[in-house]
C-alpha cells in the first residue's frame, strides 16, 4: 500500500472523529437549550404576539396590558383572584354626590429607581394623557374625569382637567358626572403614574430599557424586538416577588405557541389551536386551564340602510340564531353562548336574554319567514345579505354556520371577509350589512349597553337610534347608587333586545396551557395573571 | 468593464427609486389607516395622532418628506412599533434574516450541485431518475407544509432541536432546512441539465477519449463551465431565498425582518413595510450586482468584449 | 410542428405516463368533480363534523362537516385556473416583450433585457403580498398579479429562441419579399417561438400554484366558500395532529400535481432540445 493512500485512512479516522465531536456538542447544545431556564427564578411565558409598545399612555392592546400589569400599579390593582384591591392608595373617599374622589396614597412609595412616588406623579401622568400632543389612543379611557375630553381635543388647557395633589400623599379626582365605576377604570395602565424625572429627562425615549422606570414588582431589562420582552424584579417593590425574572415571548402563531410549550420551551402560553382542544382535554389534564374572558361576540345589523332598518328583518334574522349549537358543535374552542347582549358574567346584573328565546325553534323559524314575509320579501324575492366578518378560521367558520342558520329561512348569504384592521375601518364608516364584532368589556353592564347609545360615535357599529332607549340611558348615567343604576341599566336593556340593533353569540374562551409547577395561577374573569403572585415549584 | 459596471449601478439605482416610490403610493391607497383598531378613537384623538406622524399633509408633500429623510438614511420612526425606529427594527431583525438565508443558500448550493452533478453524469439512468425525482419533491411540497411537519417531528415529537425562537445556531437549523429544501432541487435541475450539456462539448469528449482520468476532467474542466448558470442563478435564488424566508420566520417565530413585513402591511404601518422592502431590495440588487460582477470576471465573452 | 416528440416527452416512459395521466385526472375533478360528487361542497352536515376518511367520506370532512373530497376537486378548480390565467398572463406579456428584443437586437435589446435583469431582483412575493393588502383578495387581481410576476422568465426563452430564428434563411426570404418588420414579427417570429414559450410555460404553472398556497397561508386567499389548495391547507395546518387528513390530502393533490408537472415540463424540455439540435 502507498503512503499517500494511507493518509487517506487518517484522515478518514479524524473526520470520523471530529463528526463524533460534533455530534456530541449538538446533542449537549440540543440538552441545553431544553432546560434554559433556572428553575424557581426565571419564568417564560409565550404573550400572543409583540407588544407595539410600553408606554402606558401610547398602548392600544391586551398582550400590552398583560406586561404593563407586571411593570406599574396603580391606585387599584388586581388581586390573585382577579378582583379589585387597593394599589398605591390605602383608602379614599367620596363625595355625596359622587363628583369628587380623595385619594390617600401609602407612605414610601418609590420607583425602581429609588426616587419616591408622590401625588405628583399622578398628576403628571393624567395631564400627559390627555394633553393633545400625546396622542393617547385610549385617553378617552379617562374621560369621566372633569373636563378631559375639552383637554383632549386641545379646547382647554391641561391645567383645567380635574386631577390635582393638595400634598405629595393626596390625590383629588374630580368628575364630569357620577362613575360609580370608577375603581374599576383605575385598573386600566391608563390610570398608572408616571415617573415623572424620568420622562423630563428622556422624553419619548423614557421607555428604553436603559432608562426605564416603573413603579410595579418588575422593571424592564431588555427588549429584543419579535424575540422576547425580559423584565427583572424591581428591588424597592414590597413584597419581593417569588419569581425574579420573567421572559414573554411573542408567540402570534398559536400552531408554534403549542409546539413550543410541548417542547418544553415556554411555561405557560395564552392560546393554542381550537382543533387541539380536545386532545389536550384528554393528553394535557395537568396543563391546561379553560376560562371565559367578560366579553361578547354578536352579529351587529346596520340599521342605517335597508331592509336592516326595518325592526322585523333584525327580528326575523335573529330568531335562528342558535348561540349554543355554534359553540358547542361548530367551534368546539371553549366559548361560552350568550343569549344576551351584556354577558351572564357581569357582577351585579341580572341579564336580559333576547325575548326570542322563549318560543322554540320550529316556532322562531315560522316566526321568522311570517316576519320577512310582512317585510316584503317572499321566495321570488328573496332577501340577500353581505355577512361580514374578520379574517381567521373560527371566524370563518363562525360566519359559514351563521349562513347555514338563516338558509331555512330562504334567506341567500354572501361571506364577506376581511383583515381586521379594514373590517372596523369598514364598520366604523357603516360600509356593512350585518358583521361580526365584539366586545371586551369592563365588569358593568353600562359599558357594554353604551354601546346602542345613538350618541356614542362609531363604535355604535349599526347606527342604532332609538330616543327613548338613549333617555334611558341618560338617566341611569346621572345615578350615583349602584343598585339603582344598575335598576335603571337593566329596564334600558329590556328596551334595547326587543328592537333586535345586535344579535350576541358568545362569551370568548380562555383556552392555555400552563406548567403544573406554576402556582399561584387562577382563573380570572379578565384573564389576568400578575407574576407576583406566581411560583415555580422546583 | 468601468463602463459596463457603471451603466449596471446606474440601472440598480434607477430599480431602487421605482421600487420605493411604486411601494410608497401603493401603500396609500390601501383600505384602512394604520390607526384603525378595534377600540374606538374619537376624531380629535385621531388627528391629535395623525399630525404626529405627519400624515396630515398633502400626498405629495408627505413623498417629498419620505425621500429627503431616506436621503439622510433615516427610516423613519414606526407607526405601530412606537418605542423602536424603523432602523432599530431593521437593525435587530436583519442578522436573524440573514444568517437563516445564508445557511439555506449554502445547504441548497452544496446539496443541489451535489445532486445535480451525481444525476447529469448519469443523464437517463434509474439513479438519475431516482435523484431527480426525490429533489422534485423538494420543489413539489410547499414551505407551509414542510415548515409544520419538520417542527412537529424534530422539535415536539423527537425534542432534538427547538421548535421555535431564538438562542442558539441549532434554532436555525429547521427554518433553514425547509427554506432550502425547494432550491435543493432547483439548483439540482440546473446543474444537471448544464453538466450533461458540457459533457457533449467537444473538448471533453476528446479529453474523456484521450484517456484522462475522469474525477479530474469532471473537476477541472466540466464543473467550472457547468456551474456558470447556478452562479447566475444564485442572484435570484438569493432574492427568494430572502422572501421566502417571511413564512418560514412566521411559522418558527424567528424575530427577522420578513415577520415584521405581513403584520407591517396588515397594520398599515407604512414606514415599517417601506423600511423592510428597501433593506430587502437594497440587499437584493447588490447581490445581483455582485454575482454579475463574478460572472462577468469569470464569462470569457463579457470579459473580452471590455 | 411535428407531434411526435410531444407524444414522446408525455408518454414515452411509465413514469411520464402516471404523470399525465394523474395531471389529466386533476383537469378532469377540477372540471366534472363537484358535479359528480354526491356532496355538496358548501353544505353544512352538523352530523358529519371533523370526520376521519370513512366509506360515506373517503377523504373525511372539514371542521363544518363539508366533504373533503369535493372540496379538494373544487380547489382544484381555483388552484389550476389560478395558474393557467396567471401563465396565459405571463405568456402574452413575455413572448412580445422577448421577441421584440431579440428582433431589435443591440443597444435596444441590451436595455430590455437588463430591464428584465433588474426585475428578477424584485422582491416579488412580497409585492404580490402588497397588492392583495391593497386591492382586496380579488381573483382577477391575484392571476394578473402572479402573471405579472412570471412573464420574465419566458421573455428571456423567447429572447434567445428570436436571435437564432432571426438570421435564418426563412427571415432572411421574408425580408427580400418586402415584409414590414411588424409582418415579420407577428407572422414569422411569434408562431416560430410559440413552442418553446409554452413548454417553459409548464414550469411556470407549478411556480404559480406554490405562490397562491403562500399567499393562503397569509390569510390573503379566495373567499369562502369559494377554496383552493392553499386555503385547504392552511385550514389543514391549524390542527395537523388532530384531524391530520384535513392537511395530507390536499397537500398531497397540490404536491403530487407540481411534481408531475415538474417532470412533465423537464421531459418537455429536454425533447424540445433534442428537437432542436436535429434541426
Amino acid at each position: 500500500m502507498s503512503p499517500s493512500r494511507k493518509r487517506v485512512d487518517c484522515n478518514r479516522t479524524s473526520l470520523r472523529q471530529r463528526a463524533v465531536a460534533l455530534a456530541i456538542v449538538i446533542f449537549s447544545l440540543c440538552a441545553s437549550a431544553a432546560s434554559v431556564a433556572q428553575p424557581g427564578t426565571v419564568l417564560r411565558l409565550g404573550n400572543p404576539g409583540e407588544p407595539q409598545t410600553l408606554d402606558p399612555h401610547r398602548y392600544n392592546l391586551r398582550l400590552e396590558e398583560t406586561l404593563l400589569t407586571d411593570l406599574f400599579i396603580g391606585l387599584t390593582t388586581f388581586a390573585a383572584d382577579g378582583s379589585t384591591i387597593p394599589g398605591v392608595a390605602s383608602s379614599w373617599q367620596v363625595s355625596d354626590d359622587g363628583l369628587r374622589w380623595t385619594f390617600n396614597l401609602r407612605p414610601d412609595l418609590t420607583w425602581s429607581d429609588g426616587q419616591p412616588l408622590t401625588a405628583d406623579d399622578f398628576v403628571f401622568a393624567y395631564q400627559r394623557l390627555q394633553a393633545p400632543a400625546t396622542a393617547a389612543s385610549l385617553a378617552y379611557f379617562m374621560y369621566p374625569l372633569k373636563n378631559a375630553a375639552a383637554v383632549n381635543a386641545g379646547k382647554m388647557p391641561v391645567e383645567a382637567l380635574g386631577v390635582s395633589a393638595p400634598d405629595s400623599r393626596t390625590l383629588i379626582l374630580e368628575l364630569e358626572q357620577p362613575y360609580p365605576h370608577l375603581l374599576e377604570r383605575l385598573l386600566y395602565p391608563t390610570a398608572y403614574p408616571l415617573p415623572k424625572h424620568a420622562i423630563e429627562t428622556h422624553g419619548d425615549s423614557w421607555v428604553k430599557a436603559e432608562n426605564w422606570v416603573s413603579n410595579g414588582a418588575y422593571r424592564l431589562q431588555e427588549w429584543r424586538p419579535q424575540a422576547y420582552v425580559h423584565l427583572v424584579a424591581n428591588a424597592h417593590f414590597n413584597p419581593a416577588p417569588a419569581i425574579t425574572e420573567v421572559f414573554y415571548y411573542p408567540l402570534a402563531n398559536e400552531q408554534t405557541a403549542y409546539n413550543r410549550y410541548r417542547a418544553g420551551e415556554v411555561d405557560a402560553i395564552a392560546t393554542f389551536p381550537s382543533g387541539e382542544l380536545d386532545y389536550a382535554r384528554r393528553e394535557l389534564t395537568a396543563d391546561l386551564r379553560t376560562s371565559v374572558q367578560l366579553s361578547i361576540m354578536y352579529l351587529v345589523f346596520n340599521s342605517r340602510v335597508e331592509p336592516f332598518s326595518d325592526a322585523r328583518v333584525r327580528e326575523a334574522l335573529a330568531m335562528m340564531m342558535q348561540p349554543e349549537v355554534l359553540t358547542d358543535k361548530v367551534q368546539r374552542s371553549g366559548n361560552v353562548a350568550s343569549r344576551s347582549f351584556v354577558p351572564a358574567m357581569v357582577s351585579d346584573y341580572q341579564s336580559v336574554p333576547g325575548p326570542q328565546y322563549q318560543l322554540d325553534l320550529a316556532e322562531r323559524l315560522s316566526r321568522g319567514k311570517a316576519l320577512l314575509a310582512e317585510a316584503g320579501f317572499s321566495p321570488d324575492r328573496p332577501l340577500e345579505i353581505t355577512l361580514r366578518y374578520i379574517s381567521g378560521a373560527e371566524a370563518k367558520r363562525t360566519a359559514l354556520t351563521i349562513a347555514a342558520f338563516w338558509k331555512p329561512l330562504g334567506v341567500k348569504t354572501q361571506l364577506h371577509q376581511a383583515e381586521l384592521k379594514v373590517h372596523f375601518a369598514d364598520l366604523r364608516q357603516g360600509d356593512f350589512q350585518v358583521a361580526q364584532a365584539g366586545w371586551i368589556g369592563e365588569n358593568n353592564a353600562e359599558h357594554y349597553l353604551s354601546l346602542l347609545v345613538s350618541d356614542t360615535g362609531d363604535v355604535n357599529y349599526g347606527g342604532f337610534a332609538d330616543d327613548q332607549f338613549d333617555a334611558m340611558m341618560a338617566s341611569a348615567r346621572q345615578e350615583a347608587d349602584l343598585d339603582e343604576r344598575n335598576r335603571l341599566l337593566r329596564v334600558a336593556d329590556e328596551r334595547a333586545v326587543g328592537l333586535y340593533p345586535v344579535v350576541p353569540m358568545y362569551s370568548l374562551g380562555v383556552r392555555r396551557l400552563v406548567n403544573p409547577k406554576l402556582r399561584g395561577w387562577n382563573n380570572t374573569p379578565r384573564d389576568v395573571h400578575p407574576v407576583r403572585f406566581l411560583s415555580l415549584e422546583p | 468593464m468601468t463602463r459596463y459596471l457603471s451603466i449596471r449601478l446606474l440601472l440598480t439605482l434607477i430599480t431602487f427609486w421605482v421600487i420605493v416610490t411604486a411601494v410608497f403610493f401603493l401603500l396609500r391607497l390601501a383600505p384602512g389607516g394604520p390607526f384603525d383598531g378595534e377600540r374606538r378613537l374619537p376624531p380629535e384623538v385621531e388627528q391629535n395622532l395623525r399630525a404626529a406622524y405627519n400624515l396630515d399633509q398633502p400626498l405629495p408633500r408627505q413623498y417629498l418628506n419620505y425621500l429627503l429623510m431616506l436621503g439622510h438614511g433615516d427610516l423613519g420612526p414606526s407607526f405601530k412599533q412606537k418605542d423602536f425606529s424603523v432602523a432599530e427594527l431593521v437593525i435587530s431583525g436583519l442578522p436573524v434574516s440573514l444568517t437563516v438565508g445564508v445557511m439555506a443558500l449554502v445547504m441548497a448550493l452544496t446539496g443541489g450541485i451535489v445532486l445535480g452533478t451525481w444525476a447529469g453524469l448519469n443523464t437517463g439512468t434509474k439513479t438519475d431518475l431516482l435523484i431527480m425525482g426525490t429533489a422534485n419533491i423538494g420543489l413539489a411540497v410547499p414551505a407551509i407544509v414542510v415548515a409544520p411537519l419538520l417542527a412537529l417531528i424534530f422539535a415536539v415529537w423527537l425534542g432534538w432541536l427547538p421548535a421555535g425562537g431564538t438562542g442558539g445556531p441549532l434554532h436555525f437549523l429547521l427554518p433553514a432546512t425547509a427554506l432550502s429544501l425547494p432550491f435543493i432541487a432547483a439548483i439540482a435541475r440546473l446543474t444537471r441539465g448544464s453538466v450533461a450539456e458540457t459533457l457533449q462539448e467537444p473538448h471533453i469528449t476528446t479529453a474523456m477519449s484521450k484517456g484522462l482520468p475522469r474525477q479530474r476532467i469532471i473537476r477541472r474542466h466540466v464543473l467550472p463551465i457547468a456551474l456558470l448558470p447556478v452562479l447566475s442563478y444564485t442572484g435570484p435564488a438569493a432574492a427568494a431565498l430572502l422572501t421566502g424566508s417571511v413564512v418560514v420566520e412566521q411559522i418558527f417565530e424567528l424575530p427577522g425582518i420578513g415577520r415584521y413585513f405581513v403584520q407591517a402591511a396588515l397594520n398599515r404601518d407604512y414606514t415599517l413595510v417601506m423600511g423592510v422592502v428597501i433593506v430587502y431590495a437594497a440587499f437584493i440588487l447588490l447581490f445581483n450586482l455582485l454575482v454579475d460582477v463574478c460572472y462577468a470576471r469569470l464569462d470569457p465573452r463579457i470579459r473580452l468584449r471590455s | 410542428m411535428n407531434s411526435r416528440w410531444l407524444r414522446e416527452a408525455l408518454f414515452g416512459s411509465s413514469l411520464a405516463r402516471v404523470c399525465s395521466t394523474w395531471l389529466a385526472l386533476m383537469v378532469l375533478a377540477a372540471l366534472a368533480g363537484p358535479a359528480l360528487s354526491p356532496w355538496d361542497p358548501q353544505a353544512i352536515n352538523w352530523d358529519a363534523l371533523d370526520n376521519p376518511p370513512s366509506s360515506s367520506h373517503w377523504l373525511g370532512t372539514d371542521m363544518i362537516g363539508r366533504d373533503l373530497l369535493t372540496r379538494i376537486m373544487l380547489g382544484a378548480r381555483i388552484s389550476l385556473s389560478v395558474a393557467l390565467i396567471a401563465t396565459a398572463v405571463s405568456v402574452v406579456i413575455g413572448i412580445p416583450y422577448g421577441t421584440l428584443a431579440g428582433y431589435l437586437g443591440g443597444r435596444a435589446d441590451q436595455l430590455m433585457m437588463r430591464i428584465v435583469d433588474s426585475l428578477y431582483a424584485l422582491p416579488f412575493i412580497l409585492i404580490v403580498i402588497l397588492l392583495v393588502v391593497v386591492f382586496g383578495r380579488s381573483q382577477l387581481l391575484l392571476f394578473a398579479a402572479l402573471g405579472a410576476v412570471f412573464w420574465l422568465d419566458i421573455a428571456r426563452i423567447v429572447r434567445g429562441q428570436t436571435l437564432r430564428i432571426r438570421e435564418s434563411d426563412y427571415i432572411a426570404a421574408a425580408r427580400i419579399q418586402g415584409a414590414g418588420p411588424t409582418r415579420i414579427l407577428i407572422r414569422h417570429l411569434i408562431p416560430n417561438v410559440l413552442g418553446p414559450a409554452v413548454v417553459y410555460a409548464t414550469l411556470t404553472v407549478p411556480g404559480v400554484i406554490l405562490a397562491e398556497s403562500f399567499i393562503s397561508f397569509l390569510g390573503l386567499g379566495v373567499q369562502e366558500p369559494d377554496t383552493s389548495w392553499g386555503v385547504l391547507i392552511a385550514d389543514g395546518a391549524q390542527n395537523m395532529e388532530s384531524a391530520p387528513w384535513a392537511l395530507v390530502f390536499p397537500a398531497l393533490a397540490l404536491a403530487a400535481t407540481v411534481w408531475s408537472l415538474n417532470m412533465l415540463g423537464d421531459r418537455l424540455r429536454d425533447q424540445l432540445d433534442v428537437q432542436a439540435a436535429r434541426v
